[in-house]
């Protein structure tokens, strides 16, 4: 373990680290751009420069490229190092526009940050300036290539993370030019991470241009919906719009980086037609109004046909508090069917993922990274969990063997960023020494003897759960031994349904009463619904969701649930018939816009309480109690003590 | 569209090399030959040969500064501007070219025969001022000397 000394404070680090990251381990930040903890080294920017005044090196050395030796005495603060920073930083700007008060980068903008760090305040640069012509990179970034200060990360991360082959860097000298061969649409599933990643405001977020300033957002750590990875995230909120979402590092799930899915996905958030009132017969009414008719519809349906007739539908959407009341909620309704799926094959498989996946043969992106071999099964990686496609990769350029069992022909815009050999079936696969390999399932085809005997074969298994919360829902319906709802209608024991945020096979509903719904989004079962109470998104509420891995997250509320002022409805603007122009309300209120959405699990909790149940303090009650203090900026805990110690 | 011949001889070269990237200025080289300078066309047939994407043979393209990814005359002058031909007055050799010429740098004279190009090093820094005709390296220019040497290229073929 070298042991140096940096600005007089003693350090010891693991062997291999560099200075600039020994550095940063006691909170001295070295002025940088090129360097980035999760990409490899490239000394291009030259602006970590430190003096070592004494050991195995000496003199001015860059930072990032050199690693900490036992000895060194390091001074980040000597006039030397002070200058060559600055001037450095100064001719790193020379063609930097200093467009700064138009820049959509304005207040993210790492470069402004380590130019007053470095030293460099005044421009002495009077000559013209190189200018570049942006390409079209597609619909979710721009490009602003005269803003580049060639850091080089941009490439570092599409063409070496990402495996992405269609952006690159072409030219030399002052000619050096980041784009792509033809303009177009950038190719990767992963492009989005471009934003994040350049320290200049050279790729941008297209989707959210000049809509706000970074001080403007409200933000709070979130956990993505969109797959079971789970991948740690930052809505960025402006008059309750969500305009960016930011990848959040957590290195036990998602590293640093999204997907493009996760970044860019986010309309259905702001979507002015979501159902926002609770509506009662087709006209709306107040959230109680809704919740009392829902109440009294259920007790009267359990009075004449049985709560046996009667389910609570939920589905992987919903968060753990709420499953876990949904349970309550079919006991205080005088014990009613509970179904957490729809869909009998998706409950299969999340039912056997929780029943199989112990601490031990569930693999998390780490050993993902460091497996010998990985076999895919019967898989489209990048469609159902698109980051860990950057962790096979990750151990594919490590050596790993890569194969697609018994899978149909991946589709070309689906292509993975790694190289493998399609086979059979896993007799194929080499299980020999299987503590290193791991068999990735897709949420397809889980037949649980296939995943008991995969269990059995000591590999490591990753079961990709159909939804964000996925996992949770397998629990819970092992625990309370549910019944997918198509097997409950198939064999006419229910007759009746209360659903929430619950996705209902087609061609069910027609033999069923819908009592009551409640949802964030439209479809078939709010239009076929009666009473109708609207739910937060998961950007707009508190919960927890267990991803592939059995891995708890918490997410915090965002922004407070209401219509966004960019396309207000005209009725909210003082009049309902009259056209308006798009003006703030003239009339005074203190409620929200369309603000009247509440929790799924809140939802609940009246229900309960309307149906004579005991009242709600708190969801996470009995043995889940333990993830009350769940640190939503943690990197998450894996539940399955949680579970077995009940 | 580049004779079948060619593309077998290309895919020879590339299928002897360790790794296709390895042969790919071999195979730019030759796709340059064929065209006169290296054709939107050619990238992506380079990038067929070889295996990578265009934009990744296009990387390779523009690094080279022997590699023309506009058209150029039938002889490609390359002048030194860096250190050592500054040094020895490079500058007055530029100029004359120009004004010889009749055209700029990146340009390409009327009767498209030269294109003058400048270059960072030739290796022939004992020799400077330096340039390049056709291939041909030449050094310790003088206006006169470069008279006589674009008399004789112009002559030659």
């Amino acid at each position: 373990m070298p042991k140096l000394i940096i600005d007089d404070i003693p350090v010891e680090v693991a062997p291999g680290t560099s200075v600039l990251e020994a550095a940063r381990s006691v909170g001295i930040t070295i002025p940088h751009f090129c360097y980035h903890p999760a990409l490899a080294i490239a000394a291009a920017c030259r602006l970590c420069a430190v003096k070592l005044l004494d050991g195995p090196v000496k003199g001015i050395q860059m930072s990032c490229a050199l690693p900490a030796q036992d000895g060194m005495v390091v001074s980040t603060t000597d006039p030397e190092a002070l200058k060559m920073r600055a001037l450095v930083i100064e001719w790193l700007m020379l063609n930097h526009p200093h467009d700064c008060p138009v820049c959509d980068e304005g207040g993210e903008c790492l470069l402004q940050d380590f130019t007053i760090a470095g030293g460099h305040s005044r421009r002495r640069y009077q000559g013209k300036k190189r200018t570049f012509q942006n390409q079209y990179l597609g619909e979710g970034i721009h490009h602003e290539m005269n803003r580049c200060i060639e850091c080089y990360r941009c490439v570092r991360f599409y063409q070496d993370y990402a495996g992405g082959t269609d952006f690159g860097v072409t030219g030399s000298a002052g000619r050096v030019y980041f784009g792509r061969f033809q303009e177009g649409q950038l190719e990767s599933p992963f492009s989005g991470n471009l934003v994040d990643i350049c320290p200049t405001g050279v790729f941008t977020d297209k989707t959210g241009r000049f809509r706000a300033r970074y001080w403007d957002y409200q933000f709070a750590p979130s956990v993505c919906q969109h797959c079971s990875v789970g991948c740690n995230t930052s809505p960025q909120n402006f008059q309750r719009e969500t305009i960016k979402i930011v990848g959040r590092r957590n290195d036990q799930v998602n590293g640093w980086f999204i997907c493009d899915r996760a970044r860019f996905d986010k309309g259905y958030l702001n979507d002015p037609q979501r159902p926002r009132e609770p509506r009662l017969d087709g006209a709306t009414c107040g959230y109680d109004v809704a919740v009392d008719a829902a109440a009294k519809s259920i007790a009267e349906f359990v009075r004449k046909n049985g709560a046996d007739s009667l389910a609570v539908v939920g589905s992987p959407r919903l968060s753990l508090e709420a499953m876990i009341l949904l349970a309550r909620l079919a006991r205080a309704a005088g014990g009613a069917r509970i179904c957490y799926f729809g869909d009998a094959a998706q409950q299969q498989g999340s039912v056997a993922a929780a029943r199989l996946l112990h601490e031990e043969n569930s693999a998390h992106i780490r050993e993902i990274e460091q497996a010998q071999w990985v076999a895919l099964h019967a898989l489209d990686l990048i469609e159902e969990a698109p980051m860990l496609a950057l962790a096979v990769r990750k151990a594919f350029l490590a050596g790993a063997q890569i194969f697609l069992v018994d899978g149909n022909p991946i589709p070309e815009r689906n292509t993975p960023p790694f190289k493998y050999a399609a086979v059979e079936s896993l007799d194929d696969v080499p299980f020999e020494g299987g503590g290193k390999g791991i068999v990735i399932c897709g949420a397809g085809r889980k037949d649980p003897e296939l995943l008991a005997h995969i269990a059995s074969s000591g590999a490591k298994l990753v079961i990709l759960q159909p939804g964000a919360n996925g996992f949770a829902a397998g629990l819970l319906a092992q625990e309370h031994a549910t019944s997918p709802l198509t097997e409950l209608v198939a064999a006419r024991q229910v007759r009746g349904v209360v659903c929430f945020e619950a996705d209902v096979p087609e061609g069910l509903l027609s033999g069923l009463e819908v009592l009551a719904s409640a949802d964030w989004r439209r479809g078939p079962v709010e239009a076929k619904s009666p009473i109708f109470l609207p739910t937060t998104t998961w950007v707009e509420s508190d919960g927890t969701a267990i991803n592939y891995e059995g891995r708890a997250q918490r997410f915090q509320r965002s922004r407070v649930a209401g219509l966004p002022l960019k396309g207000l409805d005209p009725k909210y603007y003082g009049s309902a018939t009259e056209a308006v122009t798009l003006h703030p309300p003239r009339v005074h209120r203190k409620d929200i816009p369309g603000g009247a959405e509440r929790d799924a699990w809140q939802v609940m909790a009246q229900l309960i309480v309307r149906l004579g149940g005991e009242p709600v303090v708190e969801p996470l009650a009995g043995k889940w109690s333990a993830l009350r203090s769940l640190d939503p900026e943690g990197e998450g805990v894996r539940i399955f003590d949680i579970v077995s110690g009940e | 569209m580049i004779p079948e011949t060619l593309k077998t001889s290309l895919e020879a070269r590339v299928a002897s090399a360790i790794t296709p990237r390895e042969a790919a200025v071999d195979v730019m080289k030759e796709l340059q030959t064929h065209y006169g300078w290296l054709t939107d066309e050619a990238v992506g047939e380079a990038a067929v040969l070889l295996g990578l994407s265009p934009l990744q043979v296009e990387e390779l393209a523009t690094f080279y500064e022997m590699i023309y990814r506009r058209p150029v005359g039938k002889k490609v002058i390359h002048v030194c501007d860096s250190i050592s031909c500054w040094c020895a007055d490079c500058d007055t050799i530029i100029q004359y070219l120009k004004d010889k010429l009749g055209v700029g740098l990146g340009g390409t004279t009327a009767d498209g025969v030269f294109t003058l190009i400048p270059c960072c090093c030739m290796g022939m820094c004992g020799d400077s001022p330096a340039m390049s005709v056709g291939g041909v390296p030449y050094g310790k220019l003088t206006p006169e000397l470069v008279d006589k040497i674009l008399e004789a290229e112009r002559n030659n073929g």
